[in-house]
């Protein structure tokens, strides 16, 4: 067992997986004489060769059909998007393309390809490279969206999704590229749909996937000095979203906080929330509480910038308001 | 505007009504209130009531015709309107469906509207919690719909998170009875538990807190005769000052008698009507007891209401002597009770009063008592005696001034002529008198002269 970054993680499994399958490869902006933009592909390229690691022009849409009708011809291709805001220019192969052809072709073509890089709100980089758009890859049906946000999940998400026969998109941060995290020296590899239970509490249930899992820990440790127990579940997965673990924590605590960064309108977050409403409504006692970004394009301003994403106070307060109790 | 007046539904069991009489005329103006016409049913008769002030323009069922409930009887509206559109669009179309339906679902309207109110008054108070107040209220305040004299929240159930609903129907609470402490009083999980604690540690369920899920009571619209029978014995309890005299007599001769005369009689004349005749007798040598009592706020109904409306109007009590001794006995049947008159008991025989009673009873118990065969009593027997009840008091039936309550016969050890000790049969006779006509003393008298007759038929011949 090793602690290593999340960065390294997912290097790892990348290599892993090229040295296991040939037909596994990387494609992307900057993936090969630059190691990587965050540095994730660092040392591919000299072990594996310009054949398995291809530096593209900045042409999302280009590059990632590119990938789809590689993955069509038999090929597992694993595309590394700079950030998912750039990805918005390859939304028609994703959507179009990627996700229908099983369905589509009657079942004669498969797509074994994942699609990955940073998403949602780092630090300082304003309204158009600062969004979360997990929720315009879950919409999709024919789509696998994973969210790791430990690098033992990142390790073992990446490989699930390279071994999948489906599409899958991986969603990662810019900020979550260091940090650090044990990691098995052993191989292994993290099922695609199972939430990982963070930790386990009967007072309230907090729900959570990818970077904003830390402030939730956080609001977690500063809750049980108050003698509220949390269950805090990252779900990792979005779609297949793992219902019965949401499900049966919400039974037993009969309270939900769901913190999200994205958006609040047609979100991940509420997605969650009306599950939770759907399925545990006879168990709630207070009304499912979103904890999202703010419905705003991200400001430059800092102070605004963190005003508009979840913070430890907003998790808080409304566990609060799910508590009914002013003294939190 | 002129519009349609109905056939209502005096009682959920009514279909149909016959007007029994117009008491206002085409063309002249009444108010809310007012009695317009009378309706029978099967089985009473009720006033119609006018639901608004209006006029009456036009009587399209006349008197003695029947309608079904929802069918048009008459156009209301102001003098001299125009009502020939309004006659042809919905005068002859029949309704009744729609309208018998109708009670109900207008009648949770305004209710509805009440809730709404209250909860409006209720969210106008600043909420400590801070949690911002639903759109609805807002709206419903602006609307300034809530009046300063807002009715109770009805008894609806609280706002209460699914969690307490599951929690109070497992511990078998009556969330209603539970406070809520969550946002707009939302009864939240912790209510419920506080609330089971301290019925646990009170050592029992507190009141209204049953332990097996409770069962809502049902209720009844009551029928047109139980209305009838409510509003008039209010009237007469309330305004009539009752008193009340009692005596204990040997009814061993009365007894005798009615077997002497029952001998050889294939069907057994009844004790009823030998009391109903003596007390004929009775009420013969005293008249002041046969007296109608009319005055400002006395009861009458059917015929009477023009006599009462009368003396209402006047403002003057009225002491009406009666000069027919007319007796009506009060027969408990099914549906509520009922009082067939006998006419001119003083010139009846025993058997005849007898075989009237069953004809009046027969008619009764099928519905077909008609609003003479139990109007226009002076007296009124009532006997409980069958029921084994030994002395009753009861309710003069209005406008007559007295009734007599009689229980059961028993054996019981009296003191004798000698002041010797034997075993008797005795019965119990209650005089109820208003005392608005008939003072104690007359009342006495009275009841002295029964006793003696009953207990010496032979008296009632001289």
């Amino acid at each position: 067992m090793a602690e290593i970054t999340y960065r390294e993680a997912l290097n790892r499994a990348l290599d892993e997986e090229m040295a296991r399958d040939e037909r596994v490869f990387l494609i992307g902006e900057e993936v090969g004489e630059y190691d990587g933009a965050y540095k994730v592909s660092r040392g591919l390229l000299a072990k594996y060769g310009p054949r398995r690691v291809k530096d593209t022009p900045i042409s999302e849409l280009g590059f990632t059909g590119l990938g789809v009708g590689a993955a069509i011809a038999g090929l597992r291709p694993v595309v590394e998007w700079m950030t998912h805001n750039f990805a918005l220019l390859a939304l028609d192969q994703v959507v179009n393309n990627a996700a229908k052809l099983r369905q589509m072709s009657g079942g004669q073509l498969s797509v074994p390809i994942v699609f990955r890089g940073p998403n949602g709100p780092a630090e300082f980089l304003a309204a158009q490279h600062s969004q979360a758009l997990g929720g315009y890859w879950m919409h999709v049906p024919g789509l696998k969206v994973v969210a790791p946000a430990t690098p033992a999940d990142a390790y073992g998400l990446l490989k699930s999704a390279i071994r999948d026969d489906n599409p899958v998109v991986m969603l990662e941060a810019e900020l979550m590229y260091a940090w650090k995290g044990e990691v098995s020296d052993q191989e292994y590899t993290v099922p695609i749909g199972k939430a990982r239970v963070a930790r386990e509490g009967e007072d309230v249930t907090l729900i959570t996937y990818s970077k904003p899992i830390r402030v939730v820990e956080e609001a977690a440790d500063r809750l049980a000095e108050k003698g509220v127990r949390a269950d805090v579940i990252d779900l990792r997965s979005l779609r297949p979203l793992d219902e019965e673990t949401v499900v049966s924590s919400v039974w037993k605590t009969s309270r939900c906080v769901v913190v999200d960064e994205a958006w609040p309108m047609a979100s991940p977050g509420v997605t969650v929330a009306n599950l939770v409403n759907s399925r545990c409504f006879d168990a709630l006692d207070a009304p499912v509480e979103l904890v999202s970004g703010e419905d705003v394009p991200m400001p430059y301003n800092h102070r605004l910038e963190l005003a508009a994403q979840p913070s430890v106070e907003k998790v808080i307060a409304a566990v609060a308001r799910v508590l009914y109790r002013e003294d939190l | 505007m002129a519009e349609i007046l109905r056939m209502t539904a005096l009682s959920p069991t009514m279909n149909e009504g016959r007007i029994a009489k117009w008491t206002v005329e085409e063309g002249t103006e009444f108010s809310s209130g007012d009695v317009l016409c009378e309706v029978e049913t099967d089985k009473a008769s009720m006033d119609y009531e006018a639901p608004k002030s209006s006029s009456l323009l036009k009587i399209i069922l006349p008197a003695g015709e029947t309608a079904k409930v929802g069918d048009p009887i008459a156009v209301i509206g102001r003098k001299g309107e125009d009502y020939a559109a309004l006659l042809k669009e919905g005068g002859s179309a029949a309704v009744s469906e729609e309208k018998a339906g109708e009670a109900e679902p207008s009648s949770m309207a305004p209710q509805k509207e009440k809730t709404v109110q209250a909860k409006a008054t209720q969210e106008s108070q600043p909420a400590a919690s801070g949690v911002p107040k639903p759109a609805q209220a807002a709206d419903a305040r602006n609307a300034g719909s809530v009046p300063l004299h807002a009715p109770l929240a009805p008894a609806r159930l609280p706002s209460s998170s699914p969690l307490a609903r599951k929690l109070a129907l497992e511990k078998g609470i009556d969330i209603r009875l539970v406070r809520g402490s969550g946002p707009n009083g939302r009864v939240v999980e912790r209510d419920i538990l506080e609330f089971a604690e301290g019925v646990e540690s009170s050592g029992g369920i507190p009141m209204g807190a049953p332990k097996a899920p409770r069962q809502e009571p049902t209720t009844v619209q009551p029928n047109m005769k139980r209305l009838v029978i409510s509003r008039r014995l209010s009237e007469s309890f309330f305004t009539a000052p009752h008193y009340y005299l009692k005596k204990r007599i040997r009814a061993e001769a009365l007894l005798e008698l009615r077997a002497t005369a029952n001998v050889g009689r294939p069907a057994k004349l009844s004790f009823n009507a030998f009391l109903m005749k003596i007390v004929a007798e009775a009420l013969v040598r005293h008249p002041e007891i046969n007296v109608y009592w009319r005055g400002p706020g006395a009861a009458g109904a059917g015929r009477e209401v023009a006599a009462a409306l009368a003396a209402v109007t006047s403002a003057q009590p009225v002491l009406e002597q009666r000069h027919s001794i007319d007796i009506a006995l009060a027969v408990a049947l099914p549906d509520g009770l009922i009082t067939p008159v006998v006419c001119d008991c003083n010139l009846k025989s025993a058997s005849e009063i007898d075989a009237e009673l069953a004809q009046l009873i027969e008619k009764a118990r099928v519905g077909r008592l008609a609003p003479e065969d139990y109007e226009g009593a002076g007296f009124t027997v009532t006997n409980l005696g069958s029921f084994g009840v030994d002395e009753f008091t009861a309710i003069i039936n209005p406008p007559a001034s007295a009734i007599l309550a009689v229980g059961s016969i028993v054996k019981e050890p009296i003191v004798g002529d000698n002041d010797e000790i034997r075993v008797a049969q005795t019965l119990s006779l209650t005089l109820g008198c208003d005392h608005r006509s008939i003072d104690g003393a007359v009342g006495a008298a009275f009841l002295a002269d029964l006793a003696r007759m009953l207990e010496n038929p032979a008296m009632a011949l001289v």
